[in-house]
Protein backbone atom coordinates (compact mmCIF):
# COMPACT_ATOMS: atom_id res chain seq x y z
CA UNK A 1 0.00 0.00 0.00
CA UNK A 2 1.39 3.04 -0.58
CA UNK A 3 2.44 5.39 1.53
CA UNK A 4 2.47 4.09 4.96
CA UNK A 5 3.62 7.40 6.42
CA UNK A 6 0.18 7.47 8.14
CA UNK A 7 0.71 5.09 10.88
CA UNK A 8 -1.07 7.07 13.70
CA UNK A 9 -4.43 5.66 14.67
CA UNK A 10 -6.45 8.21 13.63
CA UNK A 11 -5.98 10.62 10.16
CA UNK A 12 -3.80 13.17 11.24
CA UNK A 13 -4.26 16.76 11.25
CA UNK A 14 -7.67 15.56 10.71
CA UNK A 15 -10.86 16.54 12.26
CA UNK A 16 -13.38 14.60 11.07
CA UNK A 17 -12.03 11.12 11.41
CA UNK A 18 -12.41 9.40 14.81
CA UNK A 19 -12.33 5.93 13.74
CA UNK A 20 -8.32 4.06 13.90
CA UNK A 21 -7.47 4.03 10.61
CA UNK A 22 -4.87 1.49 10.55
CA UNK A 23 -7.60 -0.99 12.13
CA UNK A 24 -9.71 -0.29 9.41
CA UNK A 25 -6.88 -0.93 6.90
CA UNK A 26 -6.45 -4.52 8.48
CA UNK A 27 -9.79 -5.08 8.46
CA UNK A 28 -9.86 -4.17 4.38
CA UNK A 29 -7.41 -6.38 3.93
CA UNK A 30 -8.34 -9.29 5.49
CA UNK A 31 -11.49 -9.23 3.03
CA UNK A 32 -10.37 -12.09 0.37
CA UNK A 33 -8.91 -10.96 -2.84
CA UNK A 34 -8.64 -7.35 -1.61
CA UNK A 35 -4.99 -6.16 -2.62
CA UNK A 36 -4.01 -2.84 -2.80
CA UNK A 37 -5.64 0.36 -1.28
CA UNK A 38 -4.80 3.54 -1.94
CA UNK A 39 -4.78 5.63 0.95
CA UNK A 40 -7.30 8.36 0.27
CA UNK A 41 -9.35 5.55 -0.19
CA UNK A 42 -8.77 4.28 3.02
CA UNK A 43 -9.40 7.53 4.28
CA UNK A 44 -12.78 7.40 2.92
CA UNK A 45 -14.13 4.15 4.02
CA UNK A 46 -13.09 5.24 7.57
CA UNK A 47 -15.53 8.22 7.34
CA UNK A 48 -18.32 6.05 5.34
CA UNK A 49 -17.63 3.29 8.81
CA UNK A 50 -18.24 6.12 11.08
CA UNK A 51 -21.35 7.59 9.16
CA UNK A 52 -22.62 3.97 9.24
CA UNK A 53 -22.09 3.67 13.05
CA UNK A 54 -24.46 6.80 13.37
CA UNK A 55 -26.82 5.92 11.13
CA UNK A 56 -27.60 2.49 12.13
CA UNK A 57 -27.25 3.98 16.11
CA UNK A 58 -30.21 6.79 15.19
CA UNK A 59 -32.11 4.38 13.07
CA UNK A 60 -32.33 1.70 15.57
CA UNK A 61 -33.46 4.31 18.29
CA UNK A 62 -35.89 5.73 16.23
CA UNK A 63 -38.17 2.29 15.56
CA UNK A 64 -36.97 1.22 18.81
CA UNK A 65 -38.62 -1.08 21.34
CA UNK A 66 -40.38 2.41 22.70
CA UNK A 67 -38.38 1.98 26.19
CA UNK A 68 -37.31 5.63 26.77
CA UNK A 69 -33.91 6.64 26.28
CA UNK A 70 -32.73 2.80 25.74
CA UNK A 71 -31.16 0.87 22.76
CA UNK A 72 -31.52 -2.94 22.86
CA UNK A 73 -30.01 -5.52 20.93
CA UNK A 74 -33.44 -6.22 19.58
CA UNK A 75 -33.35 -2.51 18.40
CA UNK A 76 -31.04 -2.90 16.75
CA UNK A 77 -31.65 -6.34 15.31
CA UNK A 78 -34.84 -5.05 13.94
CA UNK A 79 -33.55 -2.34 12.32
CA UNK A 80 -30.89 -4.50 10.36
CA UNK A 81 -34.09 -6.41 8.92
CA UNK A 82 -36.17 -3.49 8.14
CA UNK A 83 -34.09 -1.36 6.69
CA UNK A 84 -33.00 -2.29 2.88
CA UNK A 85 -29.26 -1.00 3.31
CA UNK A 86 -28.89 -3.02 6.46
CA UNK A 87 -29.75 -6.40 5.00
CA UNK A 88 -26.32 -7.64 5.04
CA UNK A 89 -26.21 -7.42 8.91
CA UNK A 90 -29.31 -10.38 8.81
CA UNK A 91 -26.08 -12.12 8.18
CA UNK A 92 -24.66 -11.90 11.22
CA UNK A 93 -27.41 -11.52 13.80
CA UNK A 94 -28.56 -14.85 13.91
CA UNK A 95 -25.61 -16.11 15.15
CA UNK A 96 -24.98 -13.78 17.64
CA UNK A 97 -27.62 -16.13 20.40
CA UNK A 98 -27.98 -14.53 23.31
CA UNK A 99 -26.65 -16.99 25.77
CA UNK A 100 -29.49 -17.03 28.16
CA UNK A 101 -31.65 -17.45 25.20
CA UNK A 102 -29.20 -20.41 24.70
CA UNK A 103 -29.67 -21.86 27.70
CA UNK A 104 -33.57 -21.40 27.61
CA UNK A 105 -33.81 -23.82 24.62
CA UNK A 106 -31.73 -25.98 26.32
CA UNK A 107 -33.98 -25.69 29.50
CA UNK A 108 -37.16 -25.99 26.73
CA UNK A 109 -35.56 -29.19 25.58
CA UNK A 110 -35.04 -30.94 28.65
CA UNK A 111 -38.61 -30.28 29.85
CA UNK A 112 -39.42 -32.01 27.04
CA UNK A 113 -37.66 -34.94 27.29
CA UNK A 114 -38.75 -35.48 30.73
CA UNK A 115 -42.40 -34.93 29.96
CA UNK B 1 -8.88 -6.89 18.34
CA UNK B 2 -6.29 -8.96 16.45
CA UNK B 3 -5.84 -12.19 18.62
CA UNK B 4 -2.21 -13.39 19.07
CA UNK B 5 -3.79 -16.94 17.04
CA UNK B 6 -4.21 -14.44 13.65
CA UNK B 7 -7.48 -15.14 13.04
CA UNK B 8 -8.89 -12.16 10.70
CA UNK B 9 -12.39 -13.23 11.57
CA UNK B 10 -11.02 -11.68 14.99
CA UNK B 11 -10.35 -8.06 13.31
CA UNK B 12 -12.79 -5.41 15.32
CA UNK B 13 -13.01 -1.70 15.52
CA UNK B 14 -11.84 -0.94 19.12
CA UNK B 15 -14.73 -1.03 21.78
CA UNK B 16 -14.35 2.56 23.26
CA UNK B 17 -14.28 4.24 19.55
CA UNK B 18 -17.47 2.67 18.49
CA UNK B 19 -18.41 3.83 22.59
CA UNK B 20 -17.29 7.07 22.28
CA UNK B 21 -19.41 7.40 18.64
CA UNK B 22 -22.55 6.16 20.04
CA UNK B 23 -22.44 8.10 23.16
CA UNK B 24 -22.20 11.60 20.69
CA UNK B 25 -24.63 10.52 18.50
CA UNK B 26 -27.42 9.23 21.01
CA UNK B 27 -26.51 11.45 24.11
CA UNK B 28 -28.49 10.52 27.47
CA UNK B 29 -29.74 7.19 25.51
CA UNK B 30 -28.16 3.90 27.65
CA UNK B 31 -26.82 1.68 25.61
CA UNK B 32 -26.94 -2.70 26.09
CA UNK B 33 -23.60 -3.89 26.21
CA UNK B 34 -24.63 -6.65 24.03
CA UNK B 35 -25.74 -4.16 21.37
CA UNK B 36 -23.00 -2.48 21.61
CA UNK B 37 -21.13 -5.37 20.88
CA UNK B 38 -23.16 -5.76 17.81
CA UNK B 39 -22.57 -2.72 16.42
CA UNK B 40 -18.80 -3.36 16.58
CA UNK B 41 -19.42 -6.70 14.30
CA UNK B 42 -21.80 -4.57 12.18
CA UNK B 43 -18.89 -2.33 11.52
CA UNK B 44 -16.39 -4.96 10.65
CA UNK B 45 -19.38 -6.07 8.20
CA UNK B 46 -20.20 -2.80 7.03
CA UNK B 47 -15.93 -2.56 5.81
CA UNK B 48 -16.01 -5.78 4.40
CA UNK B 49 -19.02 -5.16 2.28
CA UNK B 50 -17.52 -1.66 1.04
CA UNK B 51 -13.89 -3.21 1.11
CA UNK B 52 -15.36 -6.46 -1.05
CA UNK B 53 -17.86 -4.51 -3.74
CA UNK B 54 -14.92 -0.96 -4.23
CA UNK B 55 -12.41 -3.80 -4.86
CA UNK B 56 -15.14 -5.21 -7.83
CA UNK B 57 -15.29 -2.13 -9.24
CA UNK B 58 -11.83 -1.33 -9.09
CA UNK B 59 -11.11 -5.00 -11.04
CA UNK B 60 -13.57 -3.99 -13.45
CA UNK B 61 -11.76 -0.62 -14.07
CA UNK B 62 -8.35 -2.72 -14.90
CA UNK B 63 -6.40 -0.67 -11.95
CA UNK B 64 -4.63 -2.14 -9.09
CA UNK B 65 -5.50 -0.22 -6.38
CA UNK B 66 -8.65 0.87 -5.01
CA UNK B 67 -9.22 4.76 -5.75
CA UNK B 68 -11.42 7.07 -3.81
CA UNK B 69 -13.67 6.66 -6.68
CA UNK B 70 -13.92 3.08 -6.43
CA UNK B 71 -14.97 3.72 -2.80
CA UNK B 72 -17.49 6.55 -3.78
CA UNK B 73 -19.28 4.52 -6.49
CA UNK B 74 -19.51 0.98 -4.03
CA UNK B 75 -20.86 3.52 -1.55
CA UNK B 76 -23.53 4.38 -4.35
CA UNK B 77 -24.14 0.72 -5.46
CA UNK B 78 -24.63 -0.46 -2.23
CA UNK B 79 -27.28 2.08 -0.91
CA UNK B 80 -25.15 4.19 1.18
CA UNK B 81 -25.09 7.56 -1.69
CA UNK B 82 -26.75 9.79 1.56
CA UNK B 83 -22.83 9.36 2.87
CA UNK B 84 -21.19 10.50 -0.26
CA UNK B 85 -21.23 14.09 0.44
CA UNK B 86 -19.86 14.13 3.80
CA UNK B 87 -16.94 11.67 2.22
CA UNK B 88 -16.29 13.70 -0.20
CA UNK B 89 -15.71 16.30 2.09
CA UNK B 90 -12.87 13.89 3.97
CA UNK B 91 -11.35 14.00 0.46
CA UNK B 92 -10.96 17.23 -0.02
CA UNK B 93 -9.67 17.49 3.36
CA UNK B 94 -6.80 15.09 2.56
CA UNK B 95 -6.44 16.70 -0.37
CA UNK B 96 -5.70 20.16 1.66
CA UNK B 97 -3.42 18.46 4.51
CA UNK B 98 -1.25 17.01 1.78
CA UNK B 99 -1.05 19.99 0.24
CA UNK B 100 0.26 21.84 3.32
CA UNK B 101 2.62 19.52 3.91
CA UNK B 102 4.17 20.06 0.70
CA UNK B 103 4.53 23.49 1.04
CA UNK B 104 5.35 23.19 4.88
CA UNK B 105 8.00 21.52 3.64
CA UNK B 106 9.88 23.52 0.75
CA UNK B 107 9.29 26.23 3.14
CA UNK B 108 11.58 24.96 5.62
CA UNK B 109 14.24 24.50 2.73
CA UNK B 110 13.92 27.81 1.58
CA UNK B 111 14.06 29.78 5.47
CA UNK B 112 17.68 28.01 5.85
CA UNK B 113 20.39 29.54 4.06
CA UNK B 114 21.53 28.31 0.42
CA UNK B 115 23.90 26.14 0.23
CA UNK B 116 26.69 27.95 -1.48
CA UNK B 117 25.99 30.75 1.46
CA UNK B 118 26.95 27.78 4.31
CA UNK B 119 29.88 26.63 1.95
CA UNK B 120 31.06 30.18 2.09
CA UNK B 121 30.84 30.40 5.64
CA UNK B 122 33.10 27.08 5.98
CA UNK B 123 35.84 28.01 4.54
CA UNK B 124 35.81 31.08 5.82
CA UNK B 125 35.96 29.04 9.62
CA UNK B 126 38.60 26.66 7.65
CA UNK B 127 40.93 30.18 6.55
CA UNK B 128 40.21 31.20 10.48
CA UNK B 129 41.89 28.19 12.13
CA UNK B 130 44.51 27.86 10.22
CA UNK B 131 45.61 31.22 10.27
CA UNK B 132 44.94 30.90 14.32
CA UNK B 133 46.97 27.73 14.19
CA UNK B 134 49.75 29.53 12.18
CA UNK B 135 49.89 32.20 14.86
CA UNK B 136 50.42 30.10 17.15
CA UNK B 137 52.69 28.27 16.08
CA UNK B 138 55.03 31.26 15.05
CA UNK B 139 54.11 32.50 18.78
CA UNK B 140 56.15 29.11 20.28
CA UNK B 141 58.72 29.44 17.60
CA UNK B 142 59.64 32.91 19.04
CA UNK B 143 59.49 31.58 22.51
CA UNK B 144 62.14 28.93 21.67
CA UNK B 145 64.40 31.33 20.12
CA UNK B 146 63.96 34.06 22.97
CA UNK B 147 64.47 30.84 25.05
CA UNK B 148 67.62 29.37 23.33
CA UNK B 149 69.13 32.81 22.79
CA UNK B 150 68.75 33.63 26.30
CA UNK B 151 70.48 29.91 27.25
CA UNK B 152 73.47 31.32 25.03
CA UNK B 153 73.75 34.66 26.71
CA UNK B 154 73.82 33.37 29.73
CA UNK B 155 76.51 30.83 28.82
CA UNK B 156 78.19 32.92 27.55
CA UNK B 157 78.38 35.48 30.64
CA UNK B 158 79.30 32.59 32.51
CA UNK B 159 82.24 31.61 30.25
CA UNK B 160 83.37 35.38 29.88
CA UNK B 161 83.32 35.63 34.08
CA UNK B 162 85.36 32.92 34.54
CA UNK B 163 87.83 33.81 31.41
CA UNK B 164 88.24 37.00 33.57
CA UNK B 165 89.06 35.80 37.01
CA UNK B 166 91.06 33.34 34.99
CA UNK B 167 93.11 36.10 33.58
CA UNK B 168 93.51 37.85 37.01
CA UNK B 169 95.01 34.69 38.74
CA UNK B 170 97.46 34.95 35.35
CA UNK B 171 98.00 38.46 36.14
CA UNK B 172 98.47 38.02 39.63
CA UNK B 173 101.42 35.33 38.86
CA UNK B 174 103.35 37.98 36.92
CA UNK B 175 103.09 39.96 39.81
CA UNK B 176 104.74 37.47 41.84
Amino acid sequence: MSGDNVDAKVAPNSKNISLPVSRVKLIMKSSPDVSNINQDALFLTTKATELFVQHLARSSFKNGSGKKNTLSYSDLANAAEAMENFQFLTDILPKKILARDYLKTLEDRQEEDEI
Amino acid sequence: MASSSGNDDDLTIPRAAINKMIKETLPNVRVANDARELVVNCCTEFIHLISSEANEICNKSEKKTISPEHVINALESLGFGSYIAEVKDVLQECKTVALKRRKASSRLENLGIPEEELLRQQQELFAKARQQQAELAQQEWLQMQQAAQQAQLEAASASAAQQASSSQDEDEEDDM
